[in-house]
């Protein structure tokens, strides 16, 4: 009776489902690329105006500015202060990851206790340091207590005889000898703890003895490292308070440490509270049933509670790595010389302000990217499979 | 006893921490408890606030700020809490009164502090109004539950209603007052409020954009927010200090507060995009199958039900997102020399009166307590909204 | 290879002719990627006609209806619900939306709206219908639901068994032509069922044509004029209900009945 494909000549174009939504879209991207283009056009009328340039000539300029604590000549080209400047950055936020990660974690397992005082106290940290904005952290941290408290060289405080707390900054006892090598070192001992963990961990399949992987690795890290060390002659140096510095040992610059501290307790108290949602979110079967099965409290965290925690965590705790590199933006407000803060002074030298922020943004947006994309593959690894 | 015992000091540890941090919190609190009310020169603070709370403002039109302030207090009091009571909310006199004191004790007590600082004299006739229109809010909210023909009104008319006064009187102050005197704590304040009122529609439209099953326009979508957010903000407020004025036609001359209101606007919407996602992808998909069913033009199950329960279901977190934007304000004077509250709590310490004498402890400490007591009653309001709106659903 | 008269749903109930169909899908085919949910349906449903389809899940069946009012695109075929075909054209799709009413089986009532508002938005925003007409249609509709009561209650203070009721007077306020019925008693509480299901009963009563798509074998026997037997896709068997029920043909149908019966 009827034919058995389905009809659609009939359909006046002004109609069809399809036709629409096609049109609808490109409307939509006219409306914006029109925007675009507005924007675009403003700026070339506006800098050919103003006659600056607007390429990226200006990074072949000589600097004309040193960075305080470290070694930069004042003639090489601005390309290479953004380096140094990218490089600072990196220092400041590979440290505020890792302790902030270390510290938060604590915190937040600390608000779990069984133990009133200890919630109390970690619960006043959080609550106190969450409500109060970065730059009010900081600029206090910097101002009140690094410039303000910490005393002149003269009178520098030397906890413990190992360190030189001063205005001038914080000296750490540190190794002689390059940094290089000892960044190998330590991934070779990583490799050579992992191996033998995973080692042990075989065997005890298969023979049923206790694995004690932590602490084999644990061994086979320090082994590894300790030997290393000796082999390549590497020696502690203690800082001495010499002239109007230090001698020896390595010099954390004051912001440096005033960014560094301010960013590991603002952010953990952030990874705090997120370590206590997602064990909390761990449905309570999870411990009841472990709980059946006799495991012990240590085994049930270590096995049951902790991994599934992890899993939930892994995503926001992310996300707060990635919120503590844009925030180490603020070192340009205490003159830490990161890359904001190299980008700042280049433009106040001379150098066109529209290209040479872009291209800090653009810098950021790379790190960024890069991040979340060594994130989401951490996700997919460690993602349940769901049905 | 067995309480201190089991909590305190259950196993050698747990002993061991208790003492570790009960010294710790007992010279904490005393130390601090010391610097505010003996050692502390507050004097830096009553002599300079008027410039830390308003900045430079001018003195004829003071008014219009404060009555702004009173219009905002009493939409809030008028605004929320209207929906319908169900019979397990209604509390006993005694039991609100409580409650009412643990939500906004900490403001009234900051209100004293702020009181005493400026003065009885000064203060009073801003406070009384304050109380006055919180009341009269709450009056309109009451009437509007109990009186039918006040019920009746379309839950947007009545909206927009008890927001004119506020709306009225924030433009008036705008207009009125010199911008460029503006300073303080009112510019932080006012910063965020128009921010987050301008990047809504864009932050909603983005969040459609994201959401919707048009490639391209898709991809605009999740370019702009992915874009914005993996930038940081300071960096953003930099580049709009020196580059704002390449993008605008030559005419338009924009002045600081301007360009901190662009940025904080473009960057909230697309946080805020993330947000309004979320509350999307809460809604079954069973209801926009009805709504088709019933023969409903896309756009009207979008604007009619989609929409209104996303925006009600993600309240706190858009509670939250204000919360950050308003601690954030505080870049706007580091990045762009504007006058807020923090950049003028630096510079009274460099006052003739006070300069090297270590006043940035005081100023700072109240800063941070003026910015504390703001985000703290706010994120607990939060808490307190989003316990509400998941024991409503089914 | 099966017999024509069993796989295509087109012959309607004995006194009915063939082209008082109000709902006719020819040659209906739905593909997903690679797995086809419809498979060469033909089915048409009579004016004033009770069809209800049952079948094992998978096999297809809520699918079909939802074709029907284009909540799924089928890829091949034609479909044609009151003399409009259902095509790509937006305004065809628009007025069979109109014209049909659907119960889902999660009731999908809308919670920010009172239950008079959900029943009345459809009138109001579709058929433009004033906004006191529109609600005096919604108590009407309410009162023959038997919940009046409830007008001003939220969704989620009414029972299963309330909603579901609340759902039916929603896709009734259309005055559709067609009603269909995406197992609306699967959701609900043992002790509910029997409240709706006397409510879709009274509607088949008043003439309504509805397409019921079910695992109610009781309701089905008592209300369906035909009962269409749906398996992988394809309508395996057609029948009264007392064909279908006490004797079936089909190897699958059978074995479908033995597991549930």
């Amino acid at each position: 009776m009827s034919p058995l494909t389905a009809v659609s000549a009939k359909t006046p174009p002004w109609r069809d489902i399809r036709v629409l939504r096609w049109l609808f879209q490109l409307v939509v991207l006219a409306i914006v690329v029109g925007i675009l283009y507005w924007l675009y056009s403003n700026y070339q009328v506006n800098i050919s105006k103003s006659k600056i340039p607007t390429d990226l000539r200006f990074l072949g300029n000589p600097a004309n500015f040193t960075f305080p604590g470290q070694e930069f000549d004042q003639s090489s080209p601005v390309r290479a202060a953004f380096v140094q400047g990218f490089y600072n950055t990196l220092r400041v936020a590979i440290a505020g990851i890792l302790l902030s990660i270390a510290l938060g974690t604590l915190i937040g397992m600390a608000r779990l206790s069984k133990n009133f005082l200890v919630r109390a106290v970690s619960t006043a940290y959080v609550e106190v340091i969450r409500n109060i904005p970065l730059l009010l952290l900081l600029t206090f941290m910097n101002l009140a207590v690094v410039l303000q408290t910490f005393p002149r060289i003269e009178d520098a405080w030397k906890p413990l005889d190992l360190f030189v707390v001063s205005n001038r900054g914080i000296a750490i006892p540190w190794f002689d000898g390059s940094t290089n090598t000892l960044l190998v070192v330590i991934a070779l001992s990583v490799v050579a703890a992992i191996s033998v963990g995973w080692w042990r961990t075989r065997r005890s399949d298969r023979t049923g003895r206790p694995a004690r992987s932590l602490s084999a690795s644990l061994l086979a890290f320090i082994v590894v490292s300790v030997g290393a060390w000796m082999a390549l002659g590497y020696s502690w140096t203690l800082p001495v308070v010499a002239d109007r510095g230090t001698e020896g040992g390595l010099r954390l610059d004051p912001s440096f440490f005033a960014l560094l501290v301010t960013l590991v307790i603002y952010t953990s108290s952030h990874i705090a509270e997120i370590v206590r949602g997602s064990i909390l979110a761990v449905p309570r079967g999870q411990g009841e049933a472990a709980d059946a099965l006799a495991l012990s409290h240590g085994t049930k965290m270590r096995l049951v509670i902790l991994p599934q925690a992890f899993r939930i965590a892994l995503p926001a705790i992310g996300n707060q790595a990635m919120n503590l590199i844009k925030n180490s933006s603020l070192g340009a407000a205490i003159s830490y010389f990161e890359l904001t803060q190299v980008a700042q002074i280049t433009v106040g030298n001379g150098s066109p302000a529209v290209p040479a922020f872009t291209l800090t943004l653009v810098v950021y947006l790379c790190i960024s990217l890069v991040t979340s994309l060594i994130l989401n593959l951490f996700n997919r690894r460690l993602a349940l499979v769901e049905r | 006893m067995s309480w201190i015992r089991h909590n305190l000091f259950r196993t050698w540890w747990d002993a061991v921490l208790t003492v570790a941090l009960g010294a710790v919190s007992v010279w904490a609190i005393s130390s601090l408890a010391e610097f505010v009310f003996v050692t502390g020169r507050w004097e830096i603070i009553e002599v300079n606030l008027k410039l830390m709370l308003v900045g430079r403002f001018p003195e004829q039109h003071l008014w219009l700020a404060s009555a702004s302030v009173m219009a905002i207090a009493g939409w809030m009091a008028a605004a929320f809490g209207s929906d319908p009571r169900r019979p397990e909310d209604v509390m006993s006199m005694k039991a609100k009164l409580w409650d009412t004191t643990q939500r906004f004790g900490l403001i009234v007590l900051l209100g004293v502090t702020l009181m005493m600082l400026a003065g009885l004299q000064e203060s009073l006739p801003v406070v009384a109004g304050i109380i006055g229109a919180i009341v009269a809010g709450r009056l309109l909210n009451l009437a509007r539950r109990r009186m039918s023909w006040l019920k009746s009104w379309p839950g947007i008319i009545w909206h927009l209603v008890v927001v004119s006064p506020a709306v009225v009187m924030v433009s008036l102050t705008l207009l009125n007052a010199d911008l460029e005197l503006w300073g303080g704590f009112l510019v932080n304040f006012y910063i965020a409020i128009i921010s987050i009122v301008l990047c809504f529609p864009l932050g909603v439209l983005l969040a459609l954009g994201r959401k919707s099953s048009l490639p391209i326009v898709r991809l605009i979508s999740t370019s702009y927010i992915e874009l914005i957010r993996g930038a940081p903000l300071f960096v953003l407020l930099l580049l709009a200090g020196v580059a704002l004025e390449f993008f605008v036609p030559p005419s338009i001359a924009p002045g600081s507060i301007f360009r901190a209101v662009t940025v904080f606007t473009l960057f909230t919407a697309a946080y805020l995009a993330e947000i309004v996602r979320g509350g999307l992808q809460s809604i079954p998909k069973g209801q926009l199958e009805a709504g088709k069913a019933l023969g409903l033009p896309a756009w009207k199950i979008t604007l009619m039900i989609t929409l209104p329960q996303a925006l009600r279901n993600v309240i706190p977190a858009q509670i939250g997102q204000f919360i950050s934007l308003f601690k954030d304000t505080t870049l706007a004077g580091a990045a762009l020399s504007i006058v807020e509250v923090l950049k003028v709590s630096e510079a009274i310490t460099k006052q003739d009166d006070f300069l090297g004498k270590g006043y940035i402890y005081e100023s700072l400490t109240f800063v941070a307590l003026l910015f504390w007591v703001g985000s703290y009653v706010m994120s607990r309001e939060s808490q307190r909204l989003e316990k509400k709106l998941g024991v409503g659903q089914r | 290879m099966s017999n024509k008269v069993f796989t295509d749903a087109t012959r309607m109930s004995d006194n009915r002719h063939e082209s008082d169909a109000i709902v006719r899908l020819s040659g209906v085919y739905k593909r997903y990627k690679d797995f086809e949910a419809l498979k060469d349906i033909n089915f048409a449903v009579g004016t004033q006609e009770v069809v209800v389809i049952i079948g094992p899940s998978g096999s297809g069946k809520s699918t079909l209806i939802r074709c029907i009012n284009r909540l799924e695109e089928h890829d091949e075929g034609r479909i044609v619900v009151d003399g409009t075909e259902l095509s790509m054209d937006i305004r065809n799709i628009q007025e069979i939306r109109k014209e049909t009413g659907m119960v889902f089986q999660n009731f999908n009532l809308f919670p920010h709206l009172s239950v008079l508002s959900n029943i009345a938005i459809g009138p109001r925003q579709v058929r433009n219908i004033p906004k006191a007409e529109a609600e005096a249609l919604a108590m009407e509709l309410l009162t023959r639901v038997k919940i009046p009561e409830q007008a001003d209650k939220f969704p989620s203070q009414l029972s299963g068994g309330q909603q579901q009721r609340v759902a039916i007077a929603r896709a009734l306020a259309m005055k559709p032509k067609v009603m269909l019925f995406d197992e609306p008693t699967s959701a609900l509480d043992p002790e509910m069922i029997g409240e709706v299901l006397d409510a879709i009963k009274e509607l088949a009563q008043e003439g309504m044509t509805m397409v019921v798509v079910t695992h109610e074998m009781g309701f089905a026997r008592e209300v369906a004029d035909r009962v269409v037997f749906m398996a992988d896709g394809e309508i395996v068997e057609v029948g009264t209900p007392s064909e279908i029920f006490d004797n079936p043909q089909e190897e699958r149908t059978k074995k479908f009945l033995s597991q549930i019966l």
